[in-house]
């Protein structure tokens, strides 16, 4: 499975918990309410364990978290 | 060192089910003596015993909780805004509303509590509780995050942004002096200026806690400054976390003393708040230190809130039923301390474990957060 799937995956199963089936790999995470300051921090301990990247602190913005999308481009760089 | 912020939020909602629970022991030392002893209430007669200092110690713990919680929201301000633009409205309507929306049905639940032992209160009793956080003692904090997150765009992303220095001085101005006005008031001065700063600076209000969630923002904003100043200073900070603790903690029991009075109900006082700073500070400048148990840790600190809402009545009700069902067990502290946490803990991670296996899933984060 690539980085967009398993973040989809994840996302819908932990953060979401099924609220919101229909999530695109667009869709806007933080406007749309779908993560927090926990849910980001959530996801930067998954990326880390699910994948063995360390995330920098310094990356850790809006920027490369906006959707699944944008993650999963980030993180291809490494 | 950011998932350190996760691990943080796990020790500081574990400070806060801590605090609760200490305040039950004081409670249960010193109101409901008389379930165990044939004496008047309140009975002091217990103040300076080895359970009275252990409580106090534990509770000049935890004084780093509600700090710690507003600090990793500040920060996630900073994260929410990006490295150039604002944060939008829509974020922070989406944050309120996932604070908002379980407060309501945590404190309705409450009310429906107080309904069945005392009857109903007039509408604007309840709108009040709801307004200003008093439905139970820890829920002053959702009406404060709240106007921490409401002031977000316009005054502490663009403070923080650009002149973060000012921002920094700013709120430490405001909030040295809201624990500065402490001091009189407790010593049972006639100051004016202090009863106005009180009156003014209520815990659901900014004043008394505005620094620790500037101080988030401004650290999101300029991680790489704030990272290297965290490693330059972190022996001071380390040090700064040890001896201000004792130093608050002796300072208290001077104030106490100082005050006359038989019993005081804890405030932040200056040191406090001097401690809280130096233990985040420390903890985050040895990001290198493993933590033991991190991954438990991490589970708390996603569930903190949850924790928050339920943890205060559970206690509660407990503390109640211990009250009315087994007082001799009350003045020992250490079988009622322990079970308060224990239920403090137990209670919220049980439904939310219930939540989350059953078909009320979809539903879990209107009740959880």
């Amino acid at each position: 499975m690539n980085h967009e799937t398993i973040l989809l995956e994840y996302i819908k199963q932990e953060l979401l918990r099924g609220r919101k089936s229909d999530l695109k790999v667009e869709d806007d995470l933080l406007s749309n309410g779908i993560i927090d300051s926990l849910g980001i921090l959530q996801l930067v301990a998954f990326i880390e364990e699910r994948f063995h990247i360390q995330v920098p602190d310094e990356d850790v913005v809006f920027e490369n978290f906006q959707s699944v999308k944008v993650l999963s481009d980030y993180l291809a760089k490494f | 060192m950011i998932r350190r912020l996760l691990w943080l939020n796990g020790f500081a909602v574990l400070g806060a089910v801590l605090n609760h629970a200490t305040g039950w022991g004081f409670t249960a030392m010193y109101w409901w003596t008389d379930r165990y002893t044939a004496v008047a209430v309140p009975h002091f007669a217990r103040v300076g015993d080895a359970a009275y200092y252990t409580l106090r110690a534990i509770e000049q713990f935890i004084m780093f909780s509600i700090p710690a919680f507003l600090f990793v929201s500040g920060f996630f301000v900073a994260f929410a805004a990006g490295r150039q633009r604002q944060i939008g409205w829509s974020v922070i309507g989406n944050r309120i509303k996932n604070l908002v929306i379980p407060y309501i049905i945590w404190s309705v639940a409450i009310f429906v509590l107080w309904a069945l032992q005392d009857g109903l209160r007039p509408w604007h009793a309840y709108a009040r509780s709801l307004l200003f956080g008093r439905a139970a003692a820890p829920y002053y904090y959702v009406p404060l995050l709240t106007q921490f997150f409401l002031c977000s765009p316009l005054l502490f992303v663009p403070l923080a942004r650009k002149w973060w220095k000012l921002l920094l001085l700013g709120a430490g101005a405001v909030q040295l002096t809201v624990h500065l006005a402490q001091y009189p008031l407790i010593l049972g001065w006639n100051v004016a200026a202090a009863q106005w700063v009180a009156r003014l600076s209520p815990g659901w209000f900014m004043p008394q806690t505005i620094f620790w969630f500037a101080f988030g923002v401004v650290a999101g904003f300029h991680l790489p400054l704030f990272k290297e100043w965290l490693a330059r200073w972190r022996w001071v900070l380390l040090g700064g976390t040890a001896v201000f603790w004792l130093l608050a903690f002796v300072e208290w029991e001077l104030l106490f003393r100082a005050s006359g009075a038989q019993w005081l109900s804890p405030r932040v006082t200056l040191l406090d708040a001097l401690y809280a700073g130096c233990f985040i500070l420390a903890y985050m400048a040895f990001e290198k230190v493993p933590i033991p148990y991190a991954r438990q840790w991490g589970e708390l600190g996603t569930k903190s809130f949850g924790v928050y809402l339920i943890h205060a009545p559970a206690q509660e009700m407990v503390a109640r039923g211990v009250y009315h069902l087994a007082p001799a067990l009350l003045p020992y502290q250490l079988f009622f301390l322990p079970l308060l946490v224990i239920t403090g803990l137990a209670v919220p991670l049980l439904l939310m474990a219930v939540v989350n296996r059953t078909a009320l899933r979809p539903y879990y984060q209107y009740v959880f957060g």
